[in-house]
């Protein structure tokens, strides 16, 4: 938002009982806000708590927030050393990440993850390189059935998901690639919203940019690589970003083509491990953790260019 | 719009051909993941359908009136229950994702911490969304149990899960509204009430109608929690379309194609909402 100009001292001087009534209502969306933000918080903090549960602790209460063996009382006599015998042997018998190492152990979930890690990067990476071509292609060049072309690919957004859902099985089935990583992965190689979002940022680069390019003896190819790409820096860390994040969260496709364990990504892992650990709750919040834990990193590390852009997401080009 | 400016007829010498080698892996792509696809899905639903034996019997449109009239049809209870789940859904997105992103403005400190905390949800994996709410909703009262309370909760559920994300999109669009209108206004003598009606409101009108076409387009195809948590009971009480869908496809022997006429029916259903999200997308009206 742009610097205003301040107004005329007359109007702008807001009466003293106006500026108190101002301040209450900031103070009551404080208040309301950050009563949001303990509603939107505690799912991950009781998910935590859970997972530093012993399986007995959960059975006997589930709502607790904090174990009890990490109450501060319980902590404060472990570090005095002054503990009874009983929560010394408790700790013994139940290291606090001892639900954390059994999800690995049993539940295989650093080998999902690793799977869900590297689909989303290919997934990423190569949808990137392909829609970059096409928008260039659409943006710059000019050749027949353009117009025509592209307003197909844009239709295909209006396609919802869950009627492609059954016949894009049947095509990965006659590809042959049931229960195989590509299988996975090959629908989401290019994508039209990646398209449309980089058509539109690069048909606002300058085109002299472009002419002088050329004139120094650049062709299209060399043009798109040293030119408009270093330009576009922004968008694509943002397409990456939201790509990344998509791929790490898809399940229904993933849960469809594969039946072999040792390709499941997260989503469907964790899912298996629930169905095979019913019983296991602080085990199963304990993968869960650990499941979402990475993307909520790289959320922090990048979330300058991911709040700011969402609007991007919203179609703001 | 960026309009596309070249309805002049294309000179020879100006037409770049090596274009189609830059479109052809997305367009290849979008032509057999879509367009054909959906071909394959029309083809299917004219059939009886194996997953691993192939095309069956053609019965022509005999599936979808197996969908509408047939006895063990759920496609009436499904289409009511995702009707409701959207209308839950939605009335809860559009009554805490805009008055959240006003009260952020209004709250002068920790607006980044606000941010941060209500995005969470939106790059939490759903699965592990649906894993801590199954606990939580046990904890509160078994709501999933119940057939009167489990849809209600998994609602729930959508709107704490996508409620920041949009209250994100608001938010970018309320910090471009031009300070001078209010303060315009407040020279008129408008209270604040006026101001929300008579400026933020109406300008407001192409984000809204965005963020309620794009949760109705999505909460219509809810799966993933349903999945998760009630695997469609209890009685039935959480059975929506695209789990339907899912499990007469993929858990019920040659259901293929009466799964695929389903799917029509739900493209049905939403078609109307994807049009309006297509104009929007091409007037590309969202910000004014």
């Amino acid at each position: 938002m742009t610097e205003q100009p301040a107004l005329p001292e007359t109007s702008a001087e807001p009466r003293r009982g106006h500026r108190r009534r101002v301040r209450l209502t900031n103070l009551l969306a404080l208040v309301v806000m950050l009563l949001g933000a303990g509603l939107m918080a505690y799912p991950y903090v009781y998910a935590v708590g859970g997972s530093f549960k012993t399986r007995a602790e959960f059975a006997d209460d589930k709502q607790s927030l904090i174990p009890p063996r990490y109450s501060p009382q319980a902590l404060a006599s472990a570090v005095g050393g002054q503990a009874d015998a009983d929560l010394r042997r408790s700790w013994r018998e139940w290291p606090p990440l001892r639900n954390y190492a059994d999800a690995v152990t049993y539940g295989k979930i650093d080998r999902f993850l690793g799977n869900s890690f590297i689909y989303a990067l290919l997934v990423t990476i190569v949808s990137l390189f392909f829609n970059t071509l096409a928008a260039y292609a659409f943006a710059r060049m000019e050749f027949p059935l353009r117009d025509l072309l592209f307003g197909l690919l844009l239709s295909t957004m209006m396609i919802p998901a869950a009627v492609l859902l059954v016949p894009r099985f049947l095509v990965i089935q006659h590809l042959g690639l049931v229960d195989t990583v590509a299988g996975v992965l090959l629908p989401g190689f290019a994508g039209a919203f990646g398209i449309f979002l980089l058509r539109q940022f690069f048909l606002n680069i300058p085109a002299d940019l472009e002419h002088a390019a050329a004139i120094d003896g650049c062709t299209r190819w060399t043009t798109l690589w040293r030119v408009i790409l270093p330009l576009s820096k922004p968008i694509l860390i943002t397409l990456a970003l939201f790509t990344f994040m998509g791929g790490g969260n898809s399940f229904e496709w993933p849960l469809v083509v594969l039946s072999n364990e040792d390709f499941y990504p997260l989503t469907v892992g964790l899912a298996l491990f629930r169905d095979q650990n019913g019983q296991d709750w602080p085990r199963v919040l304990a993968a869960s953790v650990m499941g979402s834990a990475p993307l909520i990193v790289l959320f922090y590390a990048a979330q300058r260019h991911l709040v700011g852009s969402i609007t991007l997401s919203g179609m703001k080009a | 719009m960026a309009a596309t400016k070249s309805s002049a007829p294309l000179s020879r010498a100006r037409v770049n051909w090596s274009a189609y080698l830059y479109i052809a892996p997305a367009f290849g792509l979008a032509i057999l993941f879509s367009f054909f696809s959906m071909g394959v899905s029309f083809w299917a639903s004219l059939h009886e359908w194996d997953p691993f034996v192939g095309p069956g019997r053609f019965v022509g449109l005999e599936n979808y009136a197996r969908n509408l009239t047939g006895s063990d049809s759920v496609f009436w209870i499904a289409l009511r229950n995702t009707t409701a789940y959207v209308g839950m859904a939605l009335a809860g997105m559009l009554a805490t994702s805009l008055p959240l992103a006003l009260l952020c403005r209004k709250a002068r400190c920790f607006q980044g911490l606000f941010r941060t905390v209500y995005f969470l949800p939106s790059i939490t994996p759903g699965v592990v969304v649906a894993l801590i709410f199954y606990q939580i909703f046990g904890v509160w009262g078994h709501l999933l149990d119940r057939s009167a309370t489990a849809l209600p909760a998994i609602a729930l559920m959508g709107v704490w899960s996508g409620a920041g994300y949009n209250m994100i999109i608001f938010l970018a669009v309320l910090n471009e509204i031009p300070q001078d209108f209010y303060d315009a206004a407040r020279i008129d003598g408008a209270n604040p009430l006026q101001e929300f009606w008579r400026i933020t409101l109406p300008l407001l009108r192409n984000t809204l109608t965005f963020v309620t076409v794009m949760t109705i387009i999505g909460a219509y195809q809810v799966f993933t929690s349903v999945y998760i948590m009630t695997q469609g009971g209890p009685e039935r009480s959480t059975e929506v379309l695209a789990f339907n869908i899912f499990i007469n496809a993929f858990s019920v022997a040659g259901q293929m194609g009466y799964a695929s006429a389903a799917a029509w029916l739900l493209f049905a259903v939403i078609a109307v909402f994807v049009v309006i999200q297509m104009r929007i997308f091409q007037s590309r009206r969202i910000y004014d």
